[in-house]
């Protein structure tokens, strides 16, 4: 196999054999050195993984990592596609029940972060078919040292020395397969009390923001800004009105006026809308038989076409 | 020949066309007779044609209105146009050199000597010796010491009659007939004696004569003919002569028939001894006194023998009178046609000449005060419909009726007459009581659909085939003949034993079942040729006879029948049910003569009764051969016996479920409604929900439940999906509180999407009963537009926006509409709810449950219930279940919409709307890559509330080429198929398959009734909640869908299933270049280790591995077919 591919670097993971498909597959992830748009302080010591297996968790990375660099620990994070960029326990993946809901009392005070999670209900993730990653080390040198080890292999042509998907790491994640259904039958009743903390807990955050915001409207109204202007905010001096009342207030006056023309249109007030009404109605039947004409026309184009007669 | 020409010309510009096999007399005046070459196809330019073409392009504005009013519908109009213009052949082509043929075979059939006259014995050997020929003598056979003598003579006339020389031929009805041309050889006077109308006398001479002409031509053109005897309207009175012209080579396309038809000569019969009250065959052991039995039929046979010119003079005058009356004789035949209501007696004896015959006279005459029932200046569409109008709504059975004659006595029967006076001919006198019933209905049914002025019912009318045993009838039974002689009856009249025997059946179960079936249509099958060496051969085929249920009352279990102070009407009654009758004491203090069936279901009790009432009255040797076919479809419905008693079950758990959230009183808000959404509440799962308190119901119904509005809701999607967590809650503790049998539990759902419904309450009952409780908050939607309309949206968010506003119109909107009126129907049609739950299970075994929603499905059924034209509403599995194939088969969804109205408050306007929606549709995406079908009923204008989700173009392409597969299988085995050929699953399309390890794909059928299933499970949920809801190979393949959405087709049924379908997205397979964001795992591609690698393409064993080990034990194997 390759072992580059445009700036990338092919790591052909082996993929043992499993009951269902007994074959032995390989799996191609590519990597290349971090470099997002905007830049952070992590990239120099990050990989960008692209094509990883649905079922990758952190410990199979590092297990990976672990396997080509001699020794696990030189990784500091994973990040996976799709995922919220908040900080993770850095020791495993732990998204069941308990330790769920201390984590969410840690952000209370925080009340920025607006998406307060419900209880996990898988046991572990998974990811869509060829999707990315991040791989942070605690120093650029390792890194460095996996694109390079994964080049020596390659060099060698020793195809059994690059990495197994899984080896290893057995106990430290939660079996996939019906063990994986069960689990997530069971995490999707949480208990009433994790529940009812749970919801208390955000809609805590959830009117406390709601309080701010309507502080910051009323403060903006009455503030005029560096220029001297005062910002014009929805809801006059009694307080904001909900954007909808007003969205639906104006729709019945709409619909009021509309009745209204309505009314007199219809009465055919004067004799040219009478006329008017005549022509038009005398139009749309015409509309109508050129359209029909044309429909069936197409239908039987079609018909006769499949040899339907 | 002056005075022809004016004639012909107006006969040419008329584009009517048809009928083949089933001759019609109607044809050119006789003063065209001797010219038979001007009969040459005539340049096929119709100024008729051009003329109507050049009304609807001419001037737009006035034929609009003029097709409004005279048509159905400017739609229909143009149908209609098509349907007759596609309709006509190709006379030059067809008919090449018929015309040369006709006037050679006039010339050698004038050229035959005569015979002297003979008597039976020696005209009989005479042929046989010198010619081979055995003469077609109708049974029973002329005495050999008869005193009349056969002779042969110059014909005094001979005329081609009928379809060809009236252009009447049409492609439509006869392309499965060669098309043919009838050609009358008229009698000479002089070879005929007055006499001759009694007992046979006249068939012998006519058959003698036939053979005559056979001899006479057998030689002269055998080489360019194949020559055979044949029944004209399978009447074995009527034997003719048939000349097939043998293929020429290449020109398959232009073969023909022509049939020689001896006749009578006109008037030469009197017309007062032929009526169909007299007595023409004589009792031979006559008692010479009592009155002689009429022979209605005989009379007629022999009279119509004599009467084509008359009605060819009829025919002809009418073609004249009215511009529009070929037109309809054609949508007639096309009509009939689709009907398989044919002249011929097999075909119930109303065919083309009768339809065009009655409406000619009908243009004349025959409304009250001597006023015309069709008036000359209707169009060809208002002909038509009229013509159904007369037959549909006189009963000329119980009433005959008399057309323009004075006091003709009619003897009373229970077959139809149509007593032409001036010609004293019953038109009708070919069908039977049965045929009759079925004509009548057939053209109520039409009338019902022409009326609607919802949908377009041109197809129903013209282009559906009506006549698919299958799918017309509830339940077909096949009855040996008889082969006891019958009982020598004092009915004279000449009926085949095989249509006696028909008659005997019709009667003894017409009688027998009552008010059980609709219609009964018994089926003889129809005389074939034979050739002119041979004798006639005898038939020995079953005959077949065809029910159309009640509904409601053909599963009754005990019949009432007289009272037993009726002596008479008692005494008959037992002797009609022998043992069975007996007198039972009721309730009201009546006794009443009674049958009791022992019998549970439909078919059975329907089984039961129709063998014993064989076995009685035709012996027990017939009826233990007799089958049923029909029955083995409503086998097929899971649990059909206890399906509708677990449903009614569910419904009375879920009324007291209602009454118990209703009786709750610390709700934070007043509750507004609660209603039901699923499949289990409907009447339309596959499954029905069997629970009991020990086996609770395996999938939670599911309900939703509206407050009423409030402010304290706060205003954000997100906000109210956790507050309804708090809700739900609350409910749960309070339902707890309330009621010790309740258990309850919240859940999580849709965990990927903030704005969907997050969560729901299960509410079990110690009865078993479980229920699964959504709330819906109608600010939902406005919130979610407002996210859609708000231009900062991201584009995830919006996506997400649109997905969670399609699923709460579904969820919220629609499916409670639905559910109501699914629910309602299936009380209105009992059998809505299975043949539902068989097209589920056919959508199920063919693994497209993912792709065809059950509420698709359920639109799909009843559009075949709401809207069941050409048919009445199915009133069996059997016929709703083909026919829902059929339509699904023939449904255009590219094109055509899916409209079903539920309540029938659609108006033209709606549907023209959804044609518009349609088109709309795909123009804006012709690739069809995200809305594929349009379902819409009154519920839903907008068409995708179930369907934007799917099927694909892939799903919806598979169920139509399945569907189609399905319904040709159904076609060609005819009566011997056998229903489960139609449901075996085939994974031999896929890519791969995955197959389910047998321990979680248990046979289906159990898992409704089995709860321990799971035990060896540790399924850790509250104690009697286990196993409630937990479905892992569901979950897997859903989780199967979200990881390889771009990248493979899943296909596979519902519940536990055995195998998973997959098919690679074709667009993936082919090497592309290498970008980070293809969403699907892929390798380098192969074939470019030189140069630098830049292409990659889809890496499947590394997919397969991936799933293989997200499965586990959970599957057994995956099969890869290529």
């Amino acid at each position: 196999m390759a072992p580059t591919i445009k700036s990338y670097t092919v790591l052909p993971l082996n993929i043992p054999r499993t009951p269902a498909f007994p074959k032995t597959t390989t799996h191609a992830i590519y990597l290349q050195p971090h470099a997002p748009k905007i830049l952070t302080e992590e990239d120099s010591r990050s990989l960008f993984l692209v094509n990883i297996p649905i079922d990758s968790t952190p410990a199979h990375i590092r297990g990976i990592i672990g396997d080509l660099l001699g020794a696990a620990g030189r990784v500091e994070d994973v990040h996976f596609e799709g995922e919220k960029r908040k900080p993770i326990p850095s020791t495993d993946v732990v998204a069941v029940g308990s330790s769920n809901k201390k984590r969410k009392r840690g952000h209370e005070d925080s009340s920025i972060e607006f998406d307060e999670a419900l209880p996990e209900v898988w046991d572990r993730p998974l990811h869509r078919s060829g999707s990315t990653a991040i791989v942070v080390f605690v120093d650029a040198k390792s890194a460095e040292a996996v694109l390079k080890a994964i080049r020596k292999i390659h060099k060698s042509g020793k195809t059994n020395k690059f990495p197994t998907w899984g080896a290893g790491i057995e106990s430290k994640v939660p079996q996939l397969g019906s063990s994986r259904y069960i689990n997530h039958h069971e995490l999707r009743f949480p208990d009433v009390h994790t529940l009812q903390m749970n919801v208390d807990a955000y809609m805590t955050v959830f009117n406390s923001k709601e309080e701010q915001k309507k502080r910051e409207d009323a403060r903006k109204r009455n503030m005029p800004d560096e220029d001297g202007f005062v910002t014009v905010t929805r809801g006059g001096r009694t307080g904001p009105a909900r954007r909808e009342d007003v969205e639906e207030k104006r729709i019945e006056m709409e619909a009021r006026e509309e009745k209204k023309r309505k009314e007199l249109e219809g009465k055919g007030f004067y004799r040219f809308q009478v006329r008017e009404k005549r022509k038009q109605e005398q139009g749309e039947l015409i509309k109508q038989f050129e359209e029909d004409k044309r429909r069936i026309e197409k239908l039987r184009e079609i018909r006769g076409r499949k040899g339907k007669v | 020949m002056s005075p022809a020409s004016p004639k012909r010309r107006k006969l040419d510009h008329k584009p009517v066309d048809k009928v083949p096999n089933d001759q019609d007399h109607d044809d050119e005046a006789s003063d065209n007779a001797s010219s038979i070459e001007e009969y040459a196809p005539v340049s096929k330019t119709r100024p008729a044609q051009a003329q109507s073409k050049s009304k609807h392009t001419g001037n737009d504005g006035e034929a609009a209105l003029y097709s409004g009013g005279l048509f159905k519908s400017s739609a229909f109009k143009f149908q209609v146009d098509y349907l007759l213009e596609d309709s006509r052949p190709n006379y030059e082509k067809v008919f090449a050199k018929a015309n040369e043929t006709l006037s050679k075979l006039k010339s050698l059939i004038e050229s035959i000597d005569s015979r002297k006259p003979l008597s039976v014995t020696e005209a009989t050997k005479s042929l046989q010796k010198l010619h081979k020929i055995t003469i077609p003598f109708p049974s029973p056979k002329p005495d050999k010491d008869a005193a009349y003598k056969f002779s042969y003579e110059k014909p005094s006339n001979i005329n081609v009659v009928g379809s060809y020389p009236l252009r009447t031929i049409s492609k439509v009805v006869d392309a499965e007939y060669l098309p043919s041309i009838d050609m009358v050889v008229i009698m000479p006077a002089s070879i005929l004696q007055e006499k001759d109308y009694l007992n046979y006398r006249y068939f012998y001479k006519r058959a003698y004569y036939l053979a005559c002409i056979a001899a006479g031509l057998l030689e002269a053109i055998q080489d360019e003919f194949i020559i055979k005897f044949r029944y004209l309207n399978d009447n074995d009175l009527h034997p003719i002569l048939c000349l097939t012209s043998k293929p020429a080579e290449g020109k398959a396309h232009s073969r023909y028939e022509i049939n020689i038809i001896p006749a009578a000569p006109a008037n030469f019969f009197s017309k007062s001894k032929l009526l169909p009250s007299k007595n023409s065959v004589r009792p031979k052991d006559g008692a010479e006194d009592a009155p002689l039995p009429a022979t209605p039929f005989y009379n007629s046979s022999l009279f119509s023998d004599a009467n084509y010119e008359p009605y060819l003079q009829v025919l002809h005058s009418a073609t004249k009178q009215s511009e529009a009356f070929r037109d309809a004789v054609v949508l007639g035949r096309i009509w009939l046609h689709k009907r398989n209501l044919g002249g011929s007696l097999s075909r119930g004896g109303f065919g083309n000449f009768e339809w065009a015959s009655l409406m000619a006279l009908l243009l004349k005459g025959g409304g009250p005060k001597g006023h015309s029932v069709l008036s000359p200046g209707y169009s060809s569409y208002q002909m038509f419909k009229a013509m159904l109008q007369f037959i549909a709504t006189g009963d000329m059975a119980n009433k005959p009726f008399m057309y323009d004659c004075g006091d003709v006595n009619i003897s009373k029967s229970d077959a139809p007459v149509f007593f032409d006076g001036p010609r004293g001919h019953n038109l009708l006198y070919k069908m039977t009581a049965w045929s009759y019933a079925l004509l009548r209905d057939e053209a109520q049914i039409s009338l019902e659909m022409l009326s609607n002025e919802t949908f377009d019912q041109f197809e129903a009318t013209f282009v559906l085939n009506v006549s698919e045993s299958l799918q017309r009838y509830d339940c077909v039974l096949r009855v040996p003949m008889s082969k006891r002689t019958p009982a020598s009856s004092t009915d004279c009249d000449h009926f085949s034993p095989t249509a006696m025997h028909a008659r005997r059946i019709f009667s003894v179960l017409s009688e027998g079942l009552m008010d059980r079936v609709k219609l009964i249509q018994v089926a003889t099958s129809a005389p074939r040729k034979w050739s002119t060496k041979s004798s006639v051969p005898t038939l020995e085929e079953p005959i077949l006879v065809s029910f159309v249920f009640d509904p409601a009352t053909v599963d009754r279990a005990v019949d009432h029948g007289p009272s037993a102070d009726e002596k008479s009407k008692a005494a008959k009654f037992q002797k009609f049910w022998g043992d069975k009758a007996e007198l039972r004491r009721f309730k009201d203090g009546s006794i009443l003569e009674t049958l009791v069936w022992n019998s549970r279901t439909t078919y059975s009790i329907f089984n039961e009764i129709v063998t014993y009432l064989i076995s009685r009255h035709f012996g027990s040797e017939i009826s233990e051969e007799m089958i049923f076919i029909g029955d083995s479809f409503s086998k097929l419905v899971p649990f059909s016996d206890s399906g509708s008693k677990a449903f009614d079950n569910l419904k009375q758990a879920y009324l007291s479920f209602e009454k118990d959230i209703r009786d709750l009183e610390g709700l934070p808000l007043q509750l507004r409604q609660l209603s039901a959404i699923d499949p289990q509440l409907r009447g339309s799962s596959t499954l029905p929900p069997i629970f009991g308190s020990s086996t609770p119901l395996k999938t939670p119904a599911n309900v939703l439940i509206q407050f009423e509005g409030s402010g304290r809701w706060p205003d954000d999607v997100v906000a109210i999906q956790r507050t309804k967590i708090a809700f739900l809650l609350k409910i749960g503790a309070q339902l707890q509180e309330a009621n010790d049998a309740i258990d309850t539990r919240v859940g999580l759902e849709n965990e990927e999407s903030k704005f969907q419904n997050c969560a729901f309450l299960d509410v079990r009952y110690d009865s078993g009963a479980i229920f699964r409780l959504r709330i819906h908050h109608d600010r939902e939607q406005t919130l979610l537009e407002h996210i859609l309309k708000d231009k900062y949206t991201d584009s995830r968010t919006r996506e997400d926006a649109i997905l969670a506003l399609s699923s709460y119109k579904r969820t919220f909107i629609q499916l409670p509409l639905l559910t109501q009126s699914i629910s309602t129907h299936c009380t209105r049609f009992p059998l809505l709810s299975p043949t539902i739950r068989l097209v589920k299970l056919w959508f199920d075994h063919h693994m497209l449950s993912a792709h065809i929603n059950d509420e698709l499905i359920e639109l799909i059924v009843s559009r075949m219930f709401m809207l069941p034209y050409p048919w009445r509403v199915p009133s069996s599995v059997m016929a709703g279940f083909l026919r829902t194939l059929m339509f699904i088969e023939r449904w255009d969804w590219r094109h055509q919409p899916l409209v079903v109205d539920f309540t029938g408050t659609m108006t033209n306007k709606d549907v023209a709307s959804a044609n518009t929606r349609l088109e709309a549709w795909r123009k804006l995406d012709p690739g069809m890559n995200r809305t594929v079908v349009f379902a819409a009923s009154n519920h839903d204008v907008t068409g995708v509330a179930f369907t934007d989700q799917g099927p694909s173009k892939v799903g919806a392409s598979r169920m139509t080429s399945l569907a189609s597969s399905a319904y040709r299988l159904a076609k060609d085995k005819g009566l011997s198929l056998d229903p489960r050929s139609l449901f075996v699953t085939s994974t031999s399309d896929y890519d791969f398959v995955i197959q389910v390890s047998p321990k979680f794909s248990a046979d289906r059928k159990k898992q409704a009734a089995s709860t321990g299933k799971y035990k060896n499970l540790v399924v850790q949920s509250e104690g009697s909640f286990e196993g409630v809801g937990y479905d892992p190979t569901q979950a897997f393949i859903s989780e199967l869908k979200g990881a390889y959405t771009s990248s493979v087709v899943f296909f596979h049924g519902a519940g536990a299933v055995l195998h998973i379908g997959g098919l690679w997205n074709p667009q993936t397979v082919s090497a592309r270049p290498f970008k980070i964001n293809l969403a699907y795992a892929t390798k380098v591609s192969d074939g470019q280790e030189e140069a630098e690698p830049e292409n990659v393409e889809i890496d499947k064993s590394a997919i397969l591995s991936e799933i293989a080990r997200l499965g586990g034990e959970l599957i057994s194997k995956i099969e890869v077919n290529r």
